[in-house]
Order: C-alpha cells, then sequence, then structure tokens
C-alpha cells in the first residue's frame, strides 16, 4: 500500500512574529506530553473538539484534552496525512467526507490494529483516549459522527456527546426573547458533562477551581481581543499566516496561564513592532481579509506568497473563537456552569444586533463588513476546501450576499450621456480552492497563478480609484 | 498553444506555435518565426511582456502578467464595448468582468478539472474520430442534441462511445457535448453577473457549437475576435506598450533583459 509512503517535507513558512515562532514546539510539546501521560497513566485523556466551551470543565477535573483536529492538522502541515485518509478509504469511507474525520478515523483504526502507534507517526502520533466527548452542535456533523465510527476500533472507550445550540438568527425577532431556554438547556448538557467526567475520573468538581479557570479564559478572551486589535495599524504588524499559528493557544490552550502569558508577550511584540513602524509586509500594498474557510494546513506558505507581493493580512474571521465579553451584555452569575453557557449565547449572537441595524444584513455578512473597515480592508479572500461542507456552502453565500449589500469602492465611469458619473462597486474577492488537509485537491501553480491574477485585479482598482 | 504577438502602431507580426514540455526552447523557436516574419532583429524589439501558465518560462521576458489582465487589455482593445470575457482555453475557462478601460473587476477561473475546459471536447472529438476543426460546423447540424450526463471526461468519453455504438448521431453526441460544457461554463461566470457584450476569447472561441450553446444558455449574444487564440498575447504586447509610453513620458529607462534567442538544451 502507498499509505506507508511519506509527502516531502514543506518548505518551512516564515512567521513576522517571533510569539506565532514558537507555536509549532509549543503543538509538539502539547502532543508528546499527551503520550507521555498515556504511558503514566496519572491522567485520564479524552479525545474532543476545539470550540465547545467546554476546556475549563476539563481542566479543573485534570483531564488532558486531546484535539482530535489538531492532530488531523498536523498531518496536513507535516504533509502526511494522505496514508490516514488512504487507511478510511480502504474501510470504505468516502474521501468526500470530513478529511479531519477521515485522517482520526484512518489513524485510530492503524493504532488499534497494531497495538502500537504507526509506522513514523508524527509528533509521536495520537494517544488512545479513555473517553470521547462528541457535540451535536450546529457546527459541523463530524462532531457527533466521528467518534462513532472511531468507536467500531475502540468499542471499550465510551462517547458522551454534549449539545451546543443557539437560537438562530432571525431579523424580526429579538434572540433574547427565546436565549433563557437555549441556557437552560445548555446548562443541562455542562452538568450532565460535569457528572460523565466525575465518574470516569473518579474526583469531584472542585467549583471554586472551576470558577478560577473560567475567570482566566475570560481575561484571555479580552486579551485576544486587545491583542488582535493591535492588527489595525497600519503597516499591519502580524497577518493571518502567523494568526494560523497563534489560534494554538486560543483553540487548544484556554483555561491556562500559558495561554494567557502567550497573549501578553504578543501583545508586548505587537505593541514594540507598530511603535518601530515593522509591518508583516516590508511595503505593505494591500490589506486582505481571511474571510473564511479553514486553511490548507500543507500550503500555509500561500501567506508568504501573498506577502512578498505586498499583500498583508490584518484580519481573519477563522479561529477567532472569542468575541469582547465587556460588549456581551450577559445576564450575571456565580455560577461557572451558568456563565459557560452565556457565554456559549453571547459568542454565537454576537453579531445579531448590530446586523439588524443594516438593511438586508445577516450576522456574518456583518462581521465582514465591521471587519472590513475596522481594519482597512482591501480585498477578501476565502478558501473552499471541498471536504469541510457545511462551511464552505455558507460561505459561498456570505460573499454573495456581503457583493449585494456592500459596494464601499467609488469608481467613475462614462455615463449614458457621455458624463462622469460616479457609481460604487463591491470589494475584489477570490476564492482559493482546496482542502484542510487532502493536498491531492491542491494545486501549488494554479492557486499562485490565481493569487497574481487577484494582485492585478487589486491593482488595477487602485489605479481606477486613483483616476 | 505559445504564441507570440509583435506591436507597433498595430499588429505587425503574430506567431501561433505548439507548446508542449520544452517551453523554454519552444518560445525561443516561435519568437524567432515572428522576428522573421515581421523583418525585425531581436534587438529591435523593445519591451517583451510574457503571460499565460508557462509566463515564468520565456527566458527573454522583460515582464509578466497573468492572462487574466492581458485577456482583458487584448478584449478591450478590440471590443471597446467589451464587459465580460470568457476565454475558454485547452486547460482552463476564466471568466473576466471588465470595466470601460478593460481594468478587471472580478474573475473565476476553473483550474480544477479538464470537464470544464476546451480539453472535455478535444477528448470527446478524438473519440468520435472527427476533427477539431470540424466539430463545431458538425454540432450545428443536430436535430436532437444527446444528453451528456457524466460530468467526468473520462466517463463522458465512455458514455458517448457507447451512445455512438447505441446509433446517436455524431452531431446530436458533439451538440449535447456542447450543451454540456456550456453549462458548466454558464454555472461559473454566473458568479460574476454577466453583464454585455460578452466575447469568447480563446480555442473555444473558434468552435461555432459552443458558442451557440452558450450565447443560448446566457441570454445573451456572444461575440469573437477574428483571432481569438491571440488576444492574450495581444494584451501582453498593449501590456507591455503601455509600459514603455509610461516610461518614455516619465523619461525613466527601462530594465531589459538581453536579446539574445538561444537554444536551451532540454534534458
Amino acid at each position: 500500500m502507498a499509505e506507508e509512503q511519506k509527502e516531502a517535507k514543506p518548505k518551512k513558512r516564515m512567521t513576522a512574529t517571533k510569539a506565532a515562532a514558537t507555536i509549532g514546539p509549543m503543538v509538539k510539546e502539547f502532543i508528546t506530553g499527551t503520550l507521555q501521560a498515556r504511558a503514566e497513566g496519572k491522567q485520564k485523556l479524552a479525545y474532543t473538539f476545539i470550540v465547545c466551551h467546554h476546556e475549563e470543565i476539563f481542566r479543573a477535573l485534570d483531564v488532558i484534552p486531546i484535539w482530535t483536529e489538531n492532530f488531523a492538522g498536523v498531518c496536513g502541515a507535516k504533509r502526511d496525512a494522505e496514508r490516514f485518509l488512504q487507511r478510511a478509504e480502504s474501510l470504505g469511507l468516502s474521501r468526500s467526507l470530513c478529511t479531519y474525520a477521515l485522517c482520526g478515523i484512518g489513524f485510530d483504526q492503524w493504532r488499534e490494529e497494531l497495538g502500537q502507534m504507526p509506522p513514523d507517526a508524527p509528533w509521536g502520533g495520537m494517544a488512545r483516549p479513555d473517553f470521547m466527548i462528541s457535540s451535536g452542535q450546529i457546527l459541523c456533523d463530524p462532531r457527533s459522527k466521528w467518534y462513532q465510527a472511531s468507536q467500531q476500533f475502540m468499542p471499550d472507550v465510551p462517547i458522551y456527546n454534549i449539545d451546543l445550540p443557539y437560537p438562530l438568527f432571525q431579523r424580526n425577532q429579538d434572540h433574547r426573547d427565546v436565549w433563557e431556554y437555549y441556557h437552560k438547556y445548555i446548562v443541562k448538557q455542562l452538568r450532565g458533562l460535569v457528572s460523565f467526567i466525575e465518574e470516569q475520573t473518579k474526583k469531584k468538581m472542585d467549583y471554586d477551581r472551576l470558577r478560577e479557570l473560567v475567570d482566566l479564559s475570560d481575561r484571555t478572551w479580552n486579551l485576544i481581543e486587545e491583542t488582535y486589535d493591535l492588527r489595525k495599524a497600519v503597516p499591519c504588524p502580524m497577518g493571518t499566516g502567523d494568526a494560523m499559528n497563534t489560534m494554538v493557544p486560543i483553540n487548544f490552550m484556554m483555561a491556562t496561564q500559558k495561554a494567557y502569558d502567550f497573549f501578553l508577550d504578543l501583545k508586548k511584540e505587537l505593541e514594540e513592532k507598530i511603535a518601530k513602524g515593522e509591518g508583516e509586509v516590508e511595503d505593505e500594498k494591500y490589506r486582505l481579509m481571511w474571510g473564511g474557510g479553514l486553511p490548507a494546513w500543507y500550503a500555509l506558505n500561500d501567506f508568504n506568497y501573498f506577502n512578498s507581493k505586498g499583500a498583508s493580512f490584518p484580519v481573519e474571521t477563522t479561529y477567532r473563537m472569542v468575541a469582547p465579553l465587556h460588549q456581551m451584555d450577559l445576564p450575571e452569575t456565580k455560577d461557572p456552569i451558568e456563565h459557560l453557557a452565556w457565554r456559549w449565547l453571547g459568542y454565537w449572537t454576537f453579531w445579531y444586533d448590530r446586523a439588524k441595524k443594516r438593511p438586508d444584513s445577516e450576522p456574518d455578512v456583518e462581521r465582514l463588513i465591521n471587519r472590513i473597515e475596522e481594519y482597512k480592508i482591501d480585498g477578501v479572500v476565502m478558501h473552499e476546501a471541498f471536504s469541510c461542507r457545511t462551511w464552505h456552502v455558507g460561505l459561498i453565500w456570505q460573499l454573495h450576499h456581503l457583493a449585494k449589500i456592500y459596494k464601499p469602492i467609488p469608481l467613475y465611469v462614462v455615463g449614458k450621456d457621455g458624463r462622469k458619473e460616479k457609481v460604487y462597486r463591491e470589494l475584489p474577492s477570490l476564492i482559493l480552492e482546496s482542502d484542510i488537509i487532502d493536498m491531492t485537491s491542491y494545486s501549488e501553480l494554479d492557486t499562485r497563478n490565481k493569487i497574481d491574477a487577484f494582485i492585478e485585479t487589486l491593482e488595477s482598482v487602485r489605479m481606477n480609484k486613483a483616476a | 498553444m505559445t504564441k507570440v504577438v509583435i506591436l507597433n502602431q498595430g499588429v505587425i507580426a503574430s506567431v501561433i506555435g505548439p507548446t508542449g514540455p520544452e517551453q523554454r526552447r519552444l518560445a525561443n523557436k516561435v519568437m524567432e518565426e515572428a522576428l522573421n516574419k515581421a523583418s525585425l532583429s531581436f534587438s529591435q524589439i523593445t519591451y517583451i511582456v510574457s503571460t499565460g501558465y508557462g509566463r515564468i518560462n520565456v527566458p527573454f521576458s522583460d515582464k509578466q502578467f497573468t492572462e487574466i489582465t492581458c485577456h482583458a487589455k487584448g478584449i478591450i482593445h478590440l471590443f471597446p464595448k467589451a464587459r465580460t470575457v470568457i476565454d475558454i482555453g485547452g486547460q482552463d475557462v476564466k471568466g473576466i468582468k471588465i470595466d470601460g478601460s478593460g481594468k478587471i473587476l472580478d474573475f473565476v477561473m476553473n483550474d480544477k478539472c479538464a470537464a470544464g475546459s476546451g480539453r472535455f471536447i478535444e477528448v470527446i472529438a478524438d473519440t468520435l474520430g472527427v476533427s477539431l476543426d470540424r466539430v463545431g460546423e458538425l454540432s450545428l447540424r443536430s436535430r436532437s442534441p444527446a444528453k451528456i450526463s457524466n460530468i467526468c471526461t473520462i466517463w463522458a468519453q465512455q458514455e458517448v462511445a457507447s451512445s455512438l455504438a447505441e446509433g446517436v448521431a455524431v452531431e446530436d453526441l458533439l451538440a449535447g457535448v456542447h450543451q454540456s460544457l456550456a453549462e458548466r461554463i454558464v454555472r461559473m461566470v454566473s458568479r460574476l453577473k454577466v453583464e454585455p457584450s460578452v466575447i469568447v476569447t480563446g480555442g473555444g472561441g473558434m468552435n461555432r457549437g459552443l458558442i451557440k450553446a452558450l450565447s443560448e444558455q446566457l441570454g445573451q449574444a456572444i461575440l469573437v475576435p477574428e483571432a481569438p487564440l491571440l488576444t492574450g498575447a495581444l494584451g501582453a504586447a498593449l501590456m507591455g506598450k503601455e509600459i514603455v509610453e509610461k516610461a518614455r513620458k516619465s523619461h525613466t529607462v527601462l530594465e531589459t533583459r538581453e536579446r539574445i534567442l538561444e537554444e536551451i538544451e532540454v534534458l
């Protein structure tokens, strides 16, 4: 089988910040740490997904989370996912399913078949869990199905599912009219998770400790927001390429002092860079927004390619899974579980009120518009990863809707009567097409050809504006 | 294909040659041919712009632009009222939205799948034993275009072969293939909100059957340049001319490569 073959090692991506450069070793340390914990057997390990607002519960009960999406991303970034994808395919699973899930399932099956890690597993491999916490949330379907598939190879490993809904946007309805029902339900779900983990770990939840951890997370949320806001500076001191590294503490290390300290350091570094006028790009010509889509992890060098054309990415919607808490107007509570549930609802409904103020706007589009204006954006780039169905259907819609309701670029054209007329057009956009970790869907030549053409488009828009 | 356009006040020579794996050598060869045709020496060429997928493999080019920019430039020169350009090439299809000065407003590309490009027709024509230059005319004789349901070139090839064996007329199969390709192209360019005038360029522009299918599905009249294979090269030449004129106005000395056409050894 070709699965023994590893892809050529990718060329290392250059980071703009020192902080982002520390992330690779940090992830490696985290993964090897889970393997060590597995060997020592003192702490329980659990498979789970990011963006579930449950890290505090894990950490308060001394459970080590194994972020299965992260491991798949690591395999992708190391260009070593193909053999696990092929293994999942040989189990009868289609390549058009979520390739993170396929990679994880292929890896699990292989590890369980061998009774040890697959040969040359990236960074030592993904440790066998004691239990798996899935999530039946609106975000994506593999979050509830992936672990069910993996359980076929680990029948002794139990799954606990937490359901995390939020009220969908309705222009004529105030989401606060119904969110208490949602809150009650989510609190019940999270308390169920606490009971399940208590049973698995034979420990009782220390609610004072949980409260401290929730407070630490809240402070980290606000700090991240303050740090990322610094990227509004011209030239931009840190781009999306780096943010695809700094997403690690946001998504995998929340409720730890290490994550908080990381952002303290990053904030300081960005402030220093701004004071010196240092940008991600030496001569910043264009400011782009990564408007969504998970990145092609094996092709992060494309961000360097954009940079080489004078394009910087001051902002992205991907992985910025925090919002300023002081702007959320959440009900006060001393119960940390209740607060987690409110924070969850506050995050997902964050753009609802603003979207209602703009005719025809929608929360996701409103977020794009706000970012475009706050970060002085010249163009939007999105990545349509074929295997991430839930996100990417929405992405194309967002882009179309954005073009429909938001036309910020003034242009002068010759009107019907031969006179000069001022018209407004939408922001240029580029859709890159490939996948998160399936390299067979990617062509560097075609991608860079598209990037070149996009840069020429930006240039031509700028010349038009100048004219 | 590798194309060359030499421009002065107007086009003074143009050549269309093959491409293939030896891009660098062929670029030299086609350039030599164009110079001979124009009775010029290489040193008389002021500025050279290359475009297309092989643009970085032209050893003597002074500047490179993508084919998106060059097609837009070439088309607006030929059709001042053009607003939407559809380039149907052998490797890919592109849709380009332009303004009155030929500046790009937006673009889309299909570069993932042969079924959305001219290659689709080439493969089917080969299966049916029809030469490429006859495909368009032949398909116009169809009274009942066949429905090609497969979207993969290889499977569509098998579908066409089996329909042929069942007695479906060649012209109906070709008309069906054109409709199938036109559907895919229209789906893609619809993202751009197509506006008239619509111009089709590239090899697809030479296929009247495909143009008819596209025009029907877009609900728009389609214009085609006299030499649709050359618009990208023409645009590149026009870009070069603009650069030279701008430099002259600002008294800037342009940096150019040495004008040597060398035989490059291909391993």
